[in-house]
């Protein structure tokens, strides 16, 4: 989600396999630099991706001696998705981010080949999607402070995530700014 | 898939087909080709206006029908061969060279062409000249052809009313009598007819609207 | 690692196959149409972005620049149109350089008709082609198999039926600059109104001859979303927090100091 001069991306901490519940630490959210990155789908596909975007990032910055930016990630994301256009992973990826340059808030969402979709105000992927489509489309206002956005973005993913039997077991929050990134973990049902 | 028996006139789902009724003939002075101009995806006519006629030399030219992507791609590649062949040789290919490049590139990718191509062409050697080359590859050397979904409601009239060495009005009207026929029974053919006149004195191109043609028995 | 790779192919008709859920790709559900007039072209395209019955994206961009003055309008899977777009928009800027000319339109629909046969239609890109040239101004329009359409109004996706209704009835030949404009947003708005695939926006972008390339970014919008009546703004410390991390950013200067210059081999 995009607020005033910030940014926050949310994600459950549920692991499962169909019904059953694996894990309730699985973070899905990474973080290269100041570009922050949701994978939802599958989760060997998750760790996967994961790993090659931190070796991607990391070859970039030894290249261009700076940190990767939102927007130049969002392409990286893009052409590594296409180039398994008939074999692909599963994940919905978003990404979040604040140029530092440009001091611009920056999010955007993928298709599982890497369609990007640039949006001025949210995105969501995951097995949630549909509710949380719901909840964002109500709860959502622009020019959020940071504090503002932080309920915004919690209460949409904690109640989306109430009417998803595959979401929940915790939830994580970031929240960014140009200079401090809050990380909170949220109080959650564990059913 | 058996190796016997193979299901050719299969088309990719959503693929464009050209559902046509086609025909070449030869003449006293040179050759004809004649085509209608609907091409179809599905129900819906996704062109009404189409040139199923291709020049692919100087006086040599094809009809398409069945896949329009197959057809377009193996046009634009025997296209290409002649034009280096004139380049190379100085001198324009014959109308069977041109047919044999259709032949030997329709029939090696069998498996993967939806291709029934007519090639007829004017050259100094032979004159006037028809090549029907249906789907699977293989070429027939005939006075006149006819091709396409359209073209199996007018063998009958085909084949009684050809003469050999008609007049070039003569065989306007025998075409265009031909097609009007072949385009009010074939659902997948339709819009005007199109013709190209192939002679000693190069081509001419004609085309037919509905009210033109509808009522030429 | 040139090309597209296929390596998690079986996988995933083995995980398709065990009942777990493929996700779906974003099509662009589209109506896109193009129409050329005395001296130029025009092409317009609805905004939304569909992943089965959600709206992924309500303002896409659907049109794409192939070069300054060629530009293409898709629909069919949203990756696709995307990805082959670039591709040939940089092999024709490339082919540009090497030959010295203006790109054509023509060069750019038999580089997009060769990749896309190829591929044999798995490339779901369905493109409305047009520009100017020095050649003068051009409408194409190329499927996904391959194949390709030549015409003085095209129109494509799936409220292409739609849009060809308004075309066909509205059309004649001769248009100027402002007409072909009108009946390309009528055939969008066609689109937009009553193919449930299309909605939102309308853009369009005008080639005319001798003239740069005009894009007209949401030319239309005729959905623009109700303000809200009153605020659903969570009061601060509405969610419970069990713990907080918070990470500052800071800005590390690094400075080699040489104190004395490299020595090198006599």
């Amino acid at each position: 989600m995009v607020g005033k001069d910030c940014v926050a991306i949310a994600s459950d901490l549920r692991l499962g396999s169909q019904s059953l519940g694996v894990s309730n630490n699985f973070e899905k959210v990474f973080n290269f630099g100041h570009v922050f990155l949701g994978l939802t789908g599958l989760a060997s596909d998750v760790t996967t991706l994961s790993e090659t975007f931190r070796f991607k990032t990391n070859m970039y910055k030894m290249r261009e001696d700076r940190l990767i930016e939102p927007e130049t990630f969002a392409n990286l994301v893009s052409s590594t998705l296409y180039e398994k256009r008939f074999g692909p992973y599963f994940v919905g990826p978003i990404v979040a981010g604040i140029n530092s340059k440009t001091e611009k808030p920056f999010i955007c969402g993928f298709d599982l080949i890497g369609c990007i979709d640039f949006a001025k105000d949210f995105i969501v992927a995951g097995t949630a999607s549909d509710q949380l489509y719901g909840m964002c489309e109500s709860v959502y206002e622009p020019n959020l402070e940071p504090e503002d956005l932080f309920e915004t973005i919690s209460q949409a993913l904690l109640n989306a995530a109430d009417r998803d039997a595959l979401s929940g077991w915790g939830a994580v929050v970031y929240v960014i700014t140009k200079d401090k990134i809050v990380k909170r973990y949220l109080k959650s049902r564990q059913d | 898939m058996n190796g016997i028996s193979v299901d050719i006139n299969h088309l990719k789902k959503g693929e464009v087909n050209l559902g046509t009724s086609i025909m070449a003939v030869t003449f006293a002075d040179g050759v004809i080709l004649g085509a209608d101009s609907r091409t179809t995806t599905g129900s819906y006519i996704a062109n009404r206006v189409t040139d199923k006629l291709t020049q692919v030399n100087e006086n040599i030219w094809c009809c398409r029908s069945g896949s329009a992507a197959d057809t377009q791609a193996v046009a634009d590649i025997v296209k290409y061969h002649l034009e280096m062949y004139t380049a190379q040789q100085g001198e324009q290919p014959t109308t069977k060279i041109a047919a044999s490049l259709f032949q030997e590139l329709c029939y090696n990718n069998k498996d993967a062409l939806t291709a029934g191509i007519i090639c007829a062409g004017y050259d100094k050697r032979s004159g006037g000249s028809v090549y029907s080359i249906p789907i699977g590859g293989s070429i027939h050397k005939q006075e006149y052809a006819i091709a396409g979904s359209g073209s199996t409601y007018i063998y009958g009239y085909c084949n009684k009313n050809f003469r050999p060495n008609m007049s070039k009005d003569e065989t306007i009207d025998f075409m265009k009598k031909s097609l009007a026929q072949a385009i009010k029974w074939d659902g997948s053919s339709g819009g005007v007819i199109r013709m190209v006149i192939l002679t000693k004195s190069g081509m001419e191109r004609l085309v037919f609207y509905p009210h033109n043609y509808v009522d030429s028995e | 690692m040139a090309g597209l790779s296929f390596e998690n192919y079986q996988r995933n008709q083995f995980l398709a196959a065990k009942g777990h859920g493929v996700p779906k790709a974003t099509s662009t559900g589209t109506t896109i149409v193009g129409c050329k007039f005395k001296g130029g072209v025009v092409i317009a395209a609805d905004t939304r972005a569909t992943s089965g019955p959600i709206v992924a994206d309500k303002n896409c961009e659907k049109l794409h620049r192939l070069s300054p003055k060629i530009w293409c309008a898709g629909a069919g899977t949203a990756a696709d149109t995307e990805m082959v777009t670039a591709l040939i928009s940089s092999n024709l800027e490339l082919h540009s350089m090497s030959t010295s000319r203006a790109p054509r339109v023509v060069t750019a629909l038999t580089m997009l008709k060769q990749h896309l046969f190829k591929y044999q239609g798995h490339i779901g890109a369905y493109l409305i082609v047009a520009g100017v040239d020095p050649t003068g101004s051009h409408l194409f329009s190329v499927q996904a198999h391959g194949s390709t359409d030549i015409g003085f109004y095209q129109s494509l996706g799936s409220g292409s039926l739609a849009a060809m209704a308004v075309l066909e009835s509205n059309w004649h030949e001769d248009l100027d600059k402002e007409g072909a404009m009108k009946l390309c947003s009528d055939a969008i708005q066609a689109g937009i109104w009553n193919d449930l695939g299309s909605g939102s926006n309308v853009d369009l972008c005008v080639m005319e001859v001798g003239k740069d390339a005009v894009l007209y970014r949401n030319h239309l919008t005729p959905n623009v979303r109700e303000q809200k009546a009153s605020s659903y703004k969570f009061a601060r410390g509405t969610t419970a927090i069990l713990k907080e991390d918070i990470f500052k950013l800071i800005d590390v200067e690094e400075e080699t100091i040489h104190s004395e210059a490299m020595e090198v081999d006599a």
